[in-house]
């Protein structure tokens, strides 16, 4: 132990004072006895006369020497050397990812053991060293700013809660080198598990960087994936995939609910660090969505620290997609674009089976035409010959003037000033309105007709450069937003930990919440654009509300999962990469100060109450012996 | 003293039915109403014994040599009176608890009140009376006396007693071994507070026959003292003081020395022959009279 301001314990020349003073406040009260032989015999062996040995017996006056005792080594600020990750400028990168929720320490879960190293960093801060807390989760977060409060820092670190999803581990190693000064003393500590992704993603590193690693074990079990899958004419299909990232053998139960009651539960054997895909068909006809979950059973050894990846939600047929049927000899443009348009889920047809029996939302029919046309909206390409909705005119050739309806939202942003067309058959449709048109005969219609949605293309894409220009995906994507209007959200219905999503309010929509999975409702403002959703912290099953007129006029829900291989496999790494860098546990130490002054001052307090009630006990008891 | 009868009349109806013996009758000068163990000529039967050449054939029980023609002598009881001393310790000790002279524990009063009610019990039952008191100013005595007729002037001299100054028991017990008094039952009433050892003194009296009574007197707050904390204790009767610093540690260690003094005078008393009662003034007198000395035998 040593003393940061040894002067202070000048301090204890305080005692001689306190010693003259109860040597000369040790007035005697004399009472009156009927002998005092007794006494004397009693006193002849156990004290001396002496003023020094009279002192010895006085509690009250050891209690206070040990209270000044105790106050001066506080002054002192007593301190033991002791290994500090860093000095100077400490950045501290909290881990909160996913997997930091695993209870396979003493602690209770890791971040909870990430903390208590947090706070002994904290502790053996030296003075003048200043630390930043960030807290690195989907998005980086700064919790405190080269702080020298400890006490600030201690709440900062107190106050962190650990995530639900990934870490973003170079936006958060950006944000931290981004407060490296000029002077060179600065370190980096990441107290983490080490799953910190791909290394060359990560930047450069500083040359003193201390990883702190918790964690112990890696026996983990999740379920890694889960979707279903609509079939024609069938229940719909569903796929899961259960992962033991352990190193031991397991047997689990897995259950699926359906709609929120329980359809299956089965045990299943999952080899160690293997996968176990399952496909389930036994399911209803008719349902919206299903969780997953996993357990272990009762009798099992095998322990399974990760909960968070043991439950999973998907919806069925992935939400609100089109669903397109494309029947075409080959069409390679289609096809690209069809797969690259959001909300499209796209099939493609086998020409000589037919017409398939299912209805589709739209059937895109190129060059090829069945005889009887299918029910639901149609996009035809380049017809060959004409139908009950049209007749076909005399073919035409190198269109010198293309002209487009500009009004049209389904032409809207389309350039089609260098598209070239070689060879087209003008179609006769009433009903239609004519979007594009070259010397005067039509290129592109579209209307209504019959009730439901029809346009035609008059060309053969491949005899034309439109499909190389940057008009065609947009030209497409506006006429399939008309075929079938989007749906309230931009992205896929399964969503990880994190994600963010834009929102489409249609146009009548007064307020738009969000039903979180646990049952709150979250408002969002309209007024913004474009309308952003990312609290997507919890896995489960969310709910978009559209709210018209006062009432929930649409809704559509989407799943949130932790499918994230990086958390759920939690076994603790054993280096971390940096690009071309490794770092080892606990490397670049140095030494640092752990102060203990605030222990001697409690010990002064505590002995000071326990003078305070030596004192009252006695003084209460002699005048109880008073009364008496 | 302001009170001034010392027993009331319901007590004094109960100790004149009280008497006093001594567990070893002793040879008296005039016939008392006390069973002797010597054999005599009273006419309480006691004893057979065996015919011996030489006794006396008034003695011989001839119904019972008629029945089994063997002679056996019958025995009588004799009876003889009893000696009784007593000796009261008035030192300024015996004064205490200061404020409660009137009370029922007070030391010197409830010192008075058993040795008048052990002399009214010997003299109602005609035994050689003699009562003492002892303080800084001397010895004053009463009796030796016999019969009931000197009750009432032993009382008055046991009101008029009053405590003052150091008296040194060694001595005093000392001088009334001395003292060719008849022997018979000594009775000491004193706290025993005094530095010096009575042991020899105690054993000399029991060297010159008598039968020792020691009544140990302590108040209750000599027995468990109401003080703590930094004292300077003044001896009332010497005035001596001592500085003690009294918490709970030192008041067990006085009880602690408290019962082994008390212990050591017990053996004292026991190994001379004698009897030892430690009295709490706590007690009312007259239960220590009519149930502890009758416990022991010193009265029936």
């Amino acid at each position: 132990m040593q003393l940061l301001t040894p002067l202070a314990l000048a301090g204890g020349l305080l005692a001689l004072p306190i010693l003259l003073l109860y040597m000369l406040r040790l007035r005697r009260e004399e009472r009156e006895v009927s002998s005092i032989m007794l006494w004397q015999q009693l006193l002849q062996d156990t004290e001396a006369n002496t003023p020094w040995q009279r002192l010895r017996r006085n509690l009250l006056l050891l209690l206070q020497l040990l209270i000044l005792a105790a106050l001066v080594l506080a002054l002192a600020r007593p301190f033991i050397t002791v290994p500090a990750p860093g000095s100077g400028q400490i950045v501290l990168l909290l881990d909160a990812s996913a997997s930091m929720n695993a209870a396979d320490v003493p602690e209770g879960t890791r971040f909870r053991a990430a903390q208590a190293e947090a706070r002994t960093v904290v502790s053996a801060l030296g003075a003048g060293d200043r630390l930043t807390l960030i807290r690195v989760a989907q998005q980086p977060q700064l919790l405190a700013s080269a702080s020298e409060d400890r006490l600030a820092l201690q709440a900062a670190i107190d106050s962190a809660q650990p995530g639900m999803g990934s870490a973003d581990w170079p936006a958060a190693l950006t944000l931290a080198l981004g407060g490296m000064g000029q002077d060179g003393d600065f370190t980096l500590v990441i107290i983490s598990d080490g799953g910190l992704g791909d290394p060359a993603l990560l930047p450069e590193l500083p040359e003193k960087v201390t990883w702190l690693p918790v964690g112990r074990s890696g026996e983990n079990l999740a379920i890694t994936a889960l979707a279903t899958r609509r079939r024609a004419a069938q229940p719909a299909q569903l796929f899961t995939r259960v992962t033991n990232y352990g190193a031991q053998d397991a047997e689990v139960v897995l259950s699926l609910k359906v709609d929120g009651e329980l359809v299956a539960s089965a045990y299943h054997e999952v080899a160690a660090g293997a996968d176990l895909p399952l496909v389930v068909e036994a399911l209803p006809a008719e349902f919206d969505r299903i969780e997953a979950s996993l357990t272990l059973p009762l009798a099992s050894t095998v322990p399974d620290y990760l909960e968070q990846d043991n439950r999973a939600w998907a919806l069925v047929d992935g939400g609100a997609g089109s669903r397109v049927l494309l029947l075409s000899p080959g069409n390679r443009f289609i096809e690209e674009v069809l797969r690259s348009l959001p909300g499209v889920d796209a099939w493609r047809g086998d020409l000589a089976a037919g017409l398939p029996r299912e209805p589709w939302d739209l059937t895109i029919l190129d060059r090829w035409q069945p005889d009887a046309l299918p029910a639901g909206d149609l996009l035809f390409i380049n017809p060959q010959r004409g139908n009950a909705l049209f007749t076909l005119g005399e073919p035409q050739e190198h269109a010198q003037q293309i002209g487009l309806d500009e009004g049209d939202a389904r032409t809207r942003f389309v350039d089609l000033d260098d598209v070239s067309v070689q060879r087209w058959t003008p179609v006769v449709a009433p009903w239609a309105q004519t979007l594009i048109e070259a010397d005067g005969s039509p290129l592109l219609l579209a209307g209504e007709v019959d009730g439901r949605q029809v346009a035609i293309f008059t060309f053969d894409v491949h005899r034309s450069d439109l499909a190389l220009q940057i008009a065609w995906p947009v030209l497409m994507a506006n006429l399939l937003d008309w075929f079938a209007p989007p749906g309230l959200l931009t992205a896929r219905a399964s969503l990880s930990v994190g994600d963010a999503l834009q929102l489409r309010p249609p146009p009548g929509a007064e307020a738009l919440r969000v039903r979180l999975p646990d049952g709150s409702l979250q408002d969002l403002s309209l007024a913004r654009r474009p309308l952003i959703f990312a609290d997507t912290q919890q896995p489960g099953i969310y709910t978009l509300e559209v709210i018209e007129s006062g009432a929930v006029t649409r809704s559509q829900s989407f799943a949130v999962n932790l499918f994230d291989s990086l958390e759920s496999d939690i076994l603790p790494r054993e280096m971390l990469f940096f690009g071309q860098t490794n770092v080892a546990p606990g490397a670049g130490e140095e030494r640092g100060q752990l102060e203990f002054w605030p222990l001697a001052a409690l010990l002064a307090l505590l002995v000071l109450l326990l003078e305070w009630i030596v004192y009252q006990r006695r003084r209460g008891l002699t005048l109880r012996l008073r009364r008496s | 003293m302001a009170e001034t009868r010392v027993f009331d009349e319901r007590t004094l109806r109960k100790l004149e039915q009280v008497m006093l013996w001594s567990q070893r009758a002793r040879a008296g000068a005039m016939k008392g109403e006390r069973r002797s163990t010597r054999r005599g000529t009273s006419i309480e039967f006691a004893d057979y014994r065996d015919y011996a050449y030489g006794d006396d054939l008034r003695r011989l029980d001839w119904n019972v040599y008629a029945r089994l023609q063997r002679p056996y002598i019958k025995l009588l009881e004799d009876e003889e009176d009893l000696a009784l001393h007593i000796l009261i310790d008035a030192s300024a000790s015996m004064d205490w608890p200061p404020a409660e002279a009137e009370a029922a524990g007070h030391k010197f009063r409830h010192a008075q009140r058993l040795a008048a009610g052990l002399a009214w019990c010997a003299l109602a039952s005609n035994d050689r009376t003699q009562l003492g008191c002892v303080n800084a100013t001397g010895l004053v005595s009463f009796g030796p006396h016999r019969g009931r007729g000197h009750s009432l002037r032993m009382l008055a001299f046991v009101e008029e007693l009053r405590t003052a100054g150091e008296v040194d028991l060694d001595v005093v017990l000392r001088g009334q071994a001395m003292r060719h008094t008849r022997p018979g039952l000594f009775v000491v009433i004193s706290d025993m507070l005094t530095p010096v050892n009575l042991t020899e003194a105690l054993n000399e009296l029991a060297a010159a026959g008598h039968e020792l009574l020691l009544l140990h007197l302590l108040a209750p707050d000599e027995l468990e003292p109401p003080l703590t904390g930094d004292l300077r204790l003044i001896d009332v009767e010497s005035g001596g003081s001592r500085e003690v610093t009294v918490d709970a540690a030192m008041r067990e260690r006085y009880t602690q020395r408290l019962d082994d003094w008390r212990a050591q005078l017990r053996r004292t008393l026991l190994q001379g022959g004698g009897h030892y009662l430690f009295v709490n003034t706590d007690t009312p007198w007259e239960r220590v009279i009519l149930r502890d000395l009758r416990g022991m035998g010193l009265v029936r």
